[in-house]
């Protein structure tokens, strides 16, 4: 897993970059020195990243002081609880163009509460009331943030 | 200098400075004492509320928060073996053995008394840096500032990852930083540099929506995953019973204890190497400390200065990386990177102004370090039996709430729902940096560094032209940088071949 998710970082990397080269070449030098001087070097760099992923050997890989992943469960069940995590996450982002943050925020915590977390019908409906309060009172009337509402209330002409 | 320290004072016991100060103390004591949400991160999800505030009530309120992680972790750390923080990682070793064997009180006296300490210390080297800094500062111009920026990114990449592999990946994290920081127009040609044909891309990539992206989201998938409450069974019995006995055990080994002090702070001042360095130096430090062979077998054991080392080095470490942030925006860690964030965000510039025009606002940070720490410790030992219930929040109770600041929070930076789509996206290159093994600190400094880089080089290029790679200074910070890439190289083989 670890030199595969190295091996994709460096690859993405290397069509970043890439294509970054190319697109600069054609600006005049103010505009295209600084993305060719760091462009070229981080290109190379990936490159060797890569193969030396594919090639090197595991003892050669450096760890990161960093924050580590739990790795305590088997590799299947950890690859599914990071998709339902991933699946969450768009899920909300989905609600919140589709309907707007007033009703996608509450709906997300109680849904979450009560179909990932399982928790009761009381414990779901009381935090999603504290977390849409939280929302509406610190947000929407103490800072005044726009929050507009979601693309589906303008195809129906309701916003 | 003494009016600016003290007008330092005045301006952070300002009402609102104050209560922007606690606010920050507040959400820090939580952060710190929750595993599975970092400082850095809590920094990246707060910057857009900096906004509004001014630079002395924004400092207050994000350093307040920042400078109390540590000491809470701690908490964490002894009472259930699991670091609330990376940072607090060491004081596992001892402080959950004596917790173990009934000592917890004792042990969290320990560590919050020479967190105290360690914070005191931080502090003072800040303020006593200031004046030896500050000519030098001033003496240098946009050739040198460029280089000083690659020194950092130098530092940080060789750093912040293990041998020539960890280094390669700690540059390519950096470069990339660089690279993503050149996105929107430029301001030298008017040219609008890798916007894909969209207007949100013009003014470049927003450091909040990314920061949120890259810090939160691997987090909140590694939460899920995990999927338990968070941290385990409660210990039983009153662990108030003991703390003081603590807070004697720091005074008794008070040289101990401000020589960890000290590693921390200098640690601190190195960009790159961090809280995470500093607490086992400081661990390692305290285990020389040991008279002979028999004393040492009790490091690890529940020897109590197993605890006052990394306890005081990982509080005294933000005094000593704030100085090469505020003097010359180099940012000592990945939090600091992210704090030299909201110092653009503000419009102020680290550098010479932060000594001269805006002393006071230095000093002011100085303070915030002190008086949080010293808020901090007193309300832990108020609070000491409840806090060890506040660890057992279950997650699914916590993901939620995260994810509402964290979409909320990059919402807010353009009020657009890219800013959205950019955090989804970084999210997803964060979560596969932590699974490979790449360290995030360049990224972020990269990112943080890449258009002032730009901005110097290209001053220094049309000022000087090639001769700007001569100047004196520049020449030394070039070598510098090739020995910060080249020691730990040949410092790694030095160690094979003994191997």
């Amino acid at each position: 897993m670890p030199s595969k998710a190295s091996l994709s970082l460096a690859v993405l990397i290397m069509l970043a970059s890439g294509y970054g080269i190319v697109t600069a070449w054609s600006w005049p030098w103010k505009a295209a020195l600084f993305p060719l001087v760091i462009g070229i070097p981080v290109f190379c760099l990936a490159a060797a990243e890569a193969l030396w992923t594919l090639f090197g050997t595991r003892a050669s890989e450096g760890q990161a002081s960093d924050f580590q992943l739990s790795r305590h469960l088997p590799e299947k069940e950890m690859l599914r609880r990071t998709a339902i995590a991933i699946g969450w996450m768009l899920g909300f982002f989905a609600a919140i163009v589709l309907l707007g943050f007033p009703i996608a925020l509450p709906l997300f915590v109680f849904l979450y509460l009560k179909l990932q977390g399982r928790e009761s019908w009381t414990l779901s409906i009381v935090f999603t009331l504290v977390a849409w309060g939280i929302f509406y009172g610190l947000f929407d009337r103490l800072l005044h943030l726009p929050f507009p509402a979601g693309w589906l209330a303008s195809w129906l002409g309701l916003a | 200098m003494i009016d600016a320290l003290f007008e330092g004072l005045f301006l952070v016991l300002q009402w609102k400075a104050l209560a922007f100060m606690l606010l920050g103390i507040g959400l820090g004591f939580w952060v710190g004492l929750l595993p599975g949400l970092g400082g850095a991160t809590t920094l990246a999800l707060m910057l857009p509320f900096i906004y509004t505030m001014q630079p002395v009530e924004a400092f207050a309120f994000l350093l307040g928060m920042h400078a109390v992680v540590a000491t809470t972790g701690d908490i964490t750390s002894v009472l259930f073996g699991v670091p609330g923080e990376g940072t607090s990682a060491a004081t596992i070793l001892d402080g959950h053995a004596m917790a173990k064997k009934g000592e917890a009180g004792r042990a969290l006296g320990a560590a919050l008394a020479s967190s105290l300490v360690g914070a005191i210390v931080g502090a003072f080297a800040l303020a006593l840096a200031i004046p030896v800094v500050r000519p030098l500062v001033l003496s240098f111009g946009s050739p040198e500032l460029f280089m000083l920026a690659i020194v950092g990114i130098a530092f940080i990449a060789s750093l912040s990852a293990q041998g020539a592999r960890g280094m390669l990946r700690g540059f390519l994290a950096g470069g990339l930083g660089l690279l993503l920081a050149t996105v929107g127009q430029d301001p030298q040609a008017g040219v609008a540099r890798y916007t894909l044909g969209t207007l949100y891309l013009w003014q470049g990539l927003e450091l909040i929506p990314v920061l949120v992206g890259i810090f939160a989201i691997p987090e909140i998938i590694d939460l899920v995953v995990r999927g338990t409450s968070i941290a385990g069974t409660r210990p039983s019995g009153r662990i108030s019973k003991g703390a003081f006995e603590g807070v004697k055990d720091t005074f008794r080994h008070f040289g101990l204890t401000i020589r960890c002090s000290l590693i921390g702070t200098f640690i601190g001042i190195m960009p790159g190497m961090g809280g995470a360095v500093a607490q086992w130096m400081a661990y390692g430090h305290a285990t020389q400390s040991a008279r002979n062979a028999e004393e040492r077998k009790g490091f690890g054991a529940g020897d109590v200065r197993g605890v006052l080392g990394p306890g005081a080095a990982n509080n005294s470490k933000e005094g000593g990386s704030l100085i090469p942030t505020i003097a010359f925006g180099v940012p000592g860690s990945t939090a600091m990177a992210i704090l030299l964030g909201a110092f653009f965000l503000l419009g102020m510039v680290p550098g010479p102004d932060m000594l001269s025009k805006h002393l006071p606002v230095t000093f002011s940070m100085v303070w915030t370090i002190v008086l949080a720490n010293v808020i901090t410790v007193l309300a832990c030992f108020m609070f000491l039996n409840r806090l060890a219930s506040l660890t057992t929040v279950r997650g699914q109770l916590l993901i939620p709430v995260i994810l509402m600041l964290v979409f909320i929070g990059s919402y807010t930076s353009n009020n657009h729902y890219g800013d959205i789509v950019v955090t989804l996206l970084f999210g997803g290159v964060g979560y596969l940096m932590v699974l490979g093994g790449w360290p995030r600190a360049p990224f972020v400094l990269g990112l943080v560094l890449g258009k002032i880089a730009e901005n110097y080089l290209y001053i220094s290029v049309a000022r000087y032209e090639a001769a700007w790679l001569t100047r004196p200074v520049v020449l030394v910070l070039i070598a510098l940088a090739i020995a910060v890439i080249v020691y730990p190289l040949f410092q790694s083989r030095r160690r094979a071949a003994h191997a």
